[in-house]
């Protein structure tokens, strides 16, 4: 009898103390190029506070650094097994060198309700070998966005853009004077100067790879090299884009845009907060149209950016939890609002912030057909970044040697797609 | 011979004052960048002096941004690995000059080997090392790293230094009964003092501006040091340059200080140390 | 100080306080630093080593012998990097000694002022090559840098110049800012050389009858040589493995016009994740400083004892 009640007593004991044991809060950090962006950061933070409000338990680190060594950071944890729980990274290249966790586990015990605001392509771009490695959290899709003072000063018409690739030419000579240019050629070495081509490529019908990525075809398709001549020539032989091209990034093409030395760039929605808050008087002076095309119904090229568990996490679930949380539409709408990131749920059409934003609309209308970035091989972020870049400045700097410089690009690349 | 000297002289001061003026101006232009409002710094033609200037970037940054606790760290690792290194460093340059006259060739070499390879390559084993100490996200942990590429040159400037002070006077004090500890601190150290200032300046310099290691070794925001701070003001989407150049300003400012104040030891213990080799 | 005794002390004259069983407390001063420095570096320069005889895929890593070195050994983006990585380091030495020289002379002979220049002068080395580099960025930029703003009002330039996005001009450039980043030490170590030459040479020069040139010939020139061996082999170790002022300002570009070896390594490390090439190349570049490194320690022996004229 005195057995019992000790026993009793000793059980009622560690069953009070059960949770004061697991009082110890759980640790995630997170780690996006992102969080050091001035216009997101007071999502995160409310993100971050309302989560933890509602799982005592879990706390996040915000891990920041700077955008260009984000990636150097996590690699260099990720090989220590030290990396942060939840990043987003390119996702093929981080999950071929098995840096983070397949999702399915989680994202199958998910309710249908939840998972069907995701579509299948959309899920697509976020899986490798089958598996799921991320969850699409947010995008950029890209559009065309003009002055609309430099076009009517131009004698153009706003309310009819140009629709493929010579009337794009004829505005692009209009636009441009002294000391002003129709627009910027990317040919920077980061891999905004691969997007843009891109778009340019697709926009002819042309491809600059096989369907299963074995083989680049930058030159062998007769489209894509068109397309990359056309492109390129704006600032080799029309003198219609700004000078300096191989110097000119995202940063570079959206400050002109917003001092007004360029009238026209090929950019995604973020871009037009960016030249707003660079230059206040551009608000409601830009307006968006699709991309010129000389094909119907081109597509065009929306980044994804999808939020990811490292291999080195200790605690997945509740990793999945703030994934999940941070994917919610709360967070999806002020995404879209305040930093213009293009919401990748497909369930937002009825929310009245996205409703009473055309521009919005009109991105997600453009976006209706788009090709998702980057492109799924484990190698891209090298050849966007590297292999690709350097044929495109190469061309810039030598005009006449395109055919041969994208031949090489094209053979160097095959190579490598095939090393993995 | 009057009317030449006055030639020879006035081109040599037009050509200190060319000189000067293509050292200083990036410097001048930080400053005036810093000071500008934000809706000037594009402005074409860019204005050099303007009725805009304000410190509103350096409040910012102070008050908004954590650079005072970026700074406080930087100025913590950048004395810990001065003070380290000064140790480690005259003890060695003291036991090579004293025990082993002709072997110090051998050992400056090996000094020299350590600081061959790139640091790209020393980043991620680097990393690994610190992680399974338990010393990320540590002061400890910088102040290894830096004193690492400090230490070759503290060692071998130490070394010219420490090879001009006489053996005969270590070797009075023994006759006189001191121990070899004693000699070096009370001895040795005080006349090296140049020597050990030049040494302690050098090495603040590397630890206060290095980069990749802290950008590796810390993930907590409140241990980042200033250049990591610095480096995270460079989003790809907003750069802020009047901020970014006030924080360079701010960063910059107490090395020049200190380099004012102590340059002259500075010169005397090149002088001392390096010519004589 | 008197400025001789700098041989060493000979063996046998009063030295058995250095020698014999005292030699282990010498060992005893210098090990922190070498276990220190074994620790620190050795270690991962060994991995470094390790990891190239590897094809490491991320977490995975397979031995493959010397293959990676044949692989780099025979891409051509290697030897187009090493060719690159030469010229660099060649011209921006040879311009730090130079101008470091020619301003230290200019500085020696000042009556004043010369303190205050020598703090102005050093500025640009005292600013972390990483901010220097940026600032010279935004200088440099094409639409709204200054530097293109002054050479337009003056009429030098009509259009604006892409200062880095032209291969020859971007190589310039960056070399522009090496040079001002790394004139300064040069200069201040050749200021104290020329400082510690004894005035009295001078003046028998002079009394000779030597002119200017022949002063700086006869006098200055043995003087200063030692040290200008040996700051310029320091100079050319550092400015082999630079990363810092190309990374920032061109990455390597324009289509590779700048892509020194650190840059190429840094790119294969972390844009190209090929962790065993990039250690295969740093290996490489080590053997090619390591070759520099053997010439500054033949010419540093201490039998060459201190510069005499």
């Amino acid at each position: 009898m005195r057995r019992r009640l000790i026993c009793a007593v000793f059980c009622a004991l560690a069953a009070a103390s059960g949770p004061l044991v697991a009082q110890q809060p759980i640790v995630l950090q997170w780690q996006t190029a992102n969080l050091t962006e001035s216009q997101y950061e007071p999502i995160w933070k409310q993100t971050i506070a309302e989560f933890e409000a509602a799982n005592p338990g879990i706390k996040i680190e915000p891990i920041l650094v700077a955008r260009k060594d984000h990636w150097t950071k996590f690699v260099a944890a990720a090989q220590a097994k030290k990396a942060p729980c939840i990043v987003t990274v390119d996702l093929t290249t981080a999950a071929y060198n098995g840096y983070l966790l397949p999702l399915d586990r989680f994202w199958d015990a998910e309710p249908a309700e939840m998972r069907k605001a995701w579509s299948e392509d959309m899920l697509k771009s976020a899986r490798w070998k089958g598996k799921l490695y991320g969850l699409p959290i947010w995008g950029g899709t890209y559009a065309e966005i003009y002055n609309r003072d430099a076009v009517t000063k131009a004698g153009l018409d706003p309310n009819k853009p140009p629709k493929n690739f010579d009337e794009y030419l004829a505005w692009a000579k209009k636009l441009t004077g002294t000391d002003h240019w129709a627009t910027a050629v990317l040919g920077g070495k980061t891999d905004t100067t691969t997007r843009v081509l891109l778009t340019w490529i697709w926009a002819n019908g042309g491809e600059a790879f096989n369907a299963d990525m074995t083989e680049a075809t930058f030159a062998k398709n007769s489209k894509s090299l068109e397309a990359i001549k056309f492109y390129l020539g704006l600032a080799t032989r029309q003198n219609v884009a700004a000078p300096a091209p191989t110097t000119t990034n995202y940063l570079e093409q959206t400050t002109m845009f917003a001092q007004g030395k360029i009238a026209n760039m090929r950019n995604a929605y973020w871009s037009m907060a960016k030249a707003e808050g660079d230059n206040p008087a551009m608000k409601g002076k830009m307006f968006v149209a699709p991309l010129p095309a000389n094909i119907p119904d081109p597509p065009t090229l929306a980044t994804v950016a999808a939020s990811s568990i490292s291999t080195s996490c200790a605690n997945p679930e509740a990793a999945w939890k703030f994934i999940k949380f941070d994917a919610g539409r709360k967070w999806a709408v002020q995404r879209a609002k305040i930093a213009n990131w293009m919401p990748l749920r497909n369930d937002l059409a009825d929310e009245p912030e996205i409703k009473s934003d055309p521009t919005l609309l009109q991105f997600i209308r453009i976006g209706q057909n788009a090709r998702s970035y980057p492109l799924p091989h484990p190698v891209w972020a090298e050849i966007a970044a590297n292999d690709i870049v350097d044929a495109v400045q190469k061309a810039l700097l030598q005009p006449d040697k395109t055919d041969d410089i994208f031949k090489d690009l094209d053979a160097r690349l095959t190579k490598k797609l095939r090393d993995i | 011979m009057k009317a030449g000297n006055s030639l020879a002289r006035a081109l040599k001061w037009a050509a200190i004052a060319i000189c000067l003026v293509v050292t200083l101006f990036p410097f001048y232009w930080m400053v005036n960048t810093s000071l500008k409002p934000a809706s000037e710094i594009f402005l074409s033609p860019p204005t050099f002096i303007s009725s805009n200037w304000s410190l509103d970037a350096y409040t910012t940054l102070l008050t908004q941004k954590p650079l005072l606790r970026f700074f406080m760290n930087s100025l913590i690792v950048s004395a810990g690995t001065t003070l380290l290194s000064l140790v480690l460093a005259a003890l060695a340059a003291y036991g090579l000059t004293r025990f082993f006259p002709g072997g110090a060739t051998l050992f400056v070499m090996f000094l020299l080997f350590t600081k061959m390879l790139p640091e790209t390559l020393l980043v991620i084993p680097y990393f690994q090392l610190m992680s399974d100490l338990g010393l990320l996200n540590t002061y400890f942990a910088l102040v290894l790293a830096y004193s690492s590429f400090a230490l070759p040159f503290s060692v071998w400037m130490l070394i010219g230094f420490f090879r001009s002070i006489p053996r005969e006077i270590d070797e009075a004090a023994i006759v006189d009964g001191a121990s070899y500890l004693q000699i070096f601190g009370l001895i040795i150290l005080p006349l090296a003092r140049p020597g050990l200032v030049a040494v302690a300046l050098f090495t603040f310099l590397i630890a206060w501006n290095s980069y990749l290691w802290a950008l590796v070794l810390t993930t907590d925001s409140s241990m980042f040091v200033l250049s990591v701070g610095i480096a995270n003001m460079v989003g790809e989407y907003r750069v802020q340059w009047n901020e970014l150049m006030a924080a360079a300003v701010i960063a910059g400012l107490p090395v020049v200080v200190l380099y004012s104040m102590l340059e002259r030891h500075l010169v005397n213990a090149i002088t001392a140390g390096a010519v004589k080799g | 100080m008197t400025d001789g005794d700098v041989r060493p002390v000979q063996r046998g004259r009063g030295s058995s306080a250095w020698t014999g069983r005292r030699r282990w407390i010498g060992h005893a001063f210098v090990a922190p630093v070498f276990i220190f420095l074994c620790a620190v570096v050795v270690l991962p320069l060994a991995h470094a080593f390790w990891t190239s005889l590897h094809r490491v895929r991320g977490l995975s890593r397979s031995f493959v012998g010397l293959q990676n070195y044949e692989r780099v050994l025979g891409d051509e983006a290697f030897w187009h990097s090493l060719g690159v990585s030469l010229q660099f380091t060649a011209i921006s030495v040879a311009l730090h000694v130079l101008l470091g020289l020619g301003l230290a002379l200019l500085l020696n002979r000042l009556s004043f002022g010369r303190r205050a220049l020598r703090v102005l002068f050093l500025t640009p080395w005292m600013v972390a090559p990483a901010v220097g580099a940026t600032v010279w960025l935004w200088l440099l930029e094409p639409q709204f840098g200054v530097v293109n703003y002054l050479l337009r009002a003056a009429g030098v330039i009509r259009a604006p110049l892409a200062w880095l996005g032209e291969p020859a001009l971007a190589f310039a450039s960056v070399v522009v800012v090496d040079v001002w980043r790394g004139v300064p030490f040069v200069m201040l170590l050749l200021l104290a050389g020329l400082q510690t030459i004894p005035p009295e040479q001078y003046e028998a020069a002079a009394i000779d009858g030597a002119n200017r040139w022949q002063q700086f010939r006869y006098v200055t020139w043995p003087n200063l040589r030692y040290l200008l061996v040996v700051a310029s082999t320091l100079d050319v170790i550092n400015t082999i493995r630079h990363y810092d002022i190309i990374g920032v300002m061109t990455a390597g570009g324009p289509a590779g016009a700048t892509e020194v070896l650190p840059v190429l390594l840094y790119n294969t490390a972390f844009r190209g994740n090929r962790l065993g090439d990039a250690a295969t190349q740093g290996v490489l570049l080590l053997i090619v400083v390591l070759s520099f490194s053997a010439f500054y320690v033949r010419i540093t022996r201490p039998d060459r004892g201190s510069p005499a004229a």
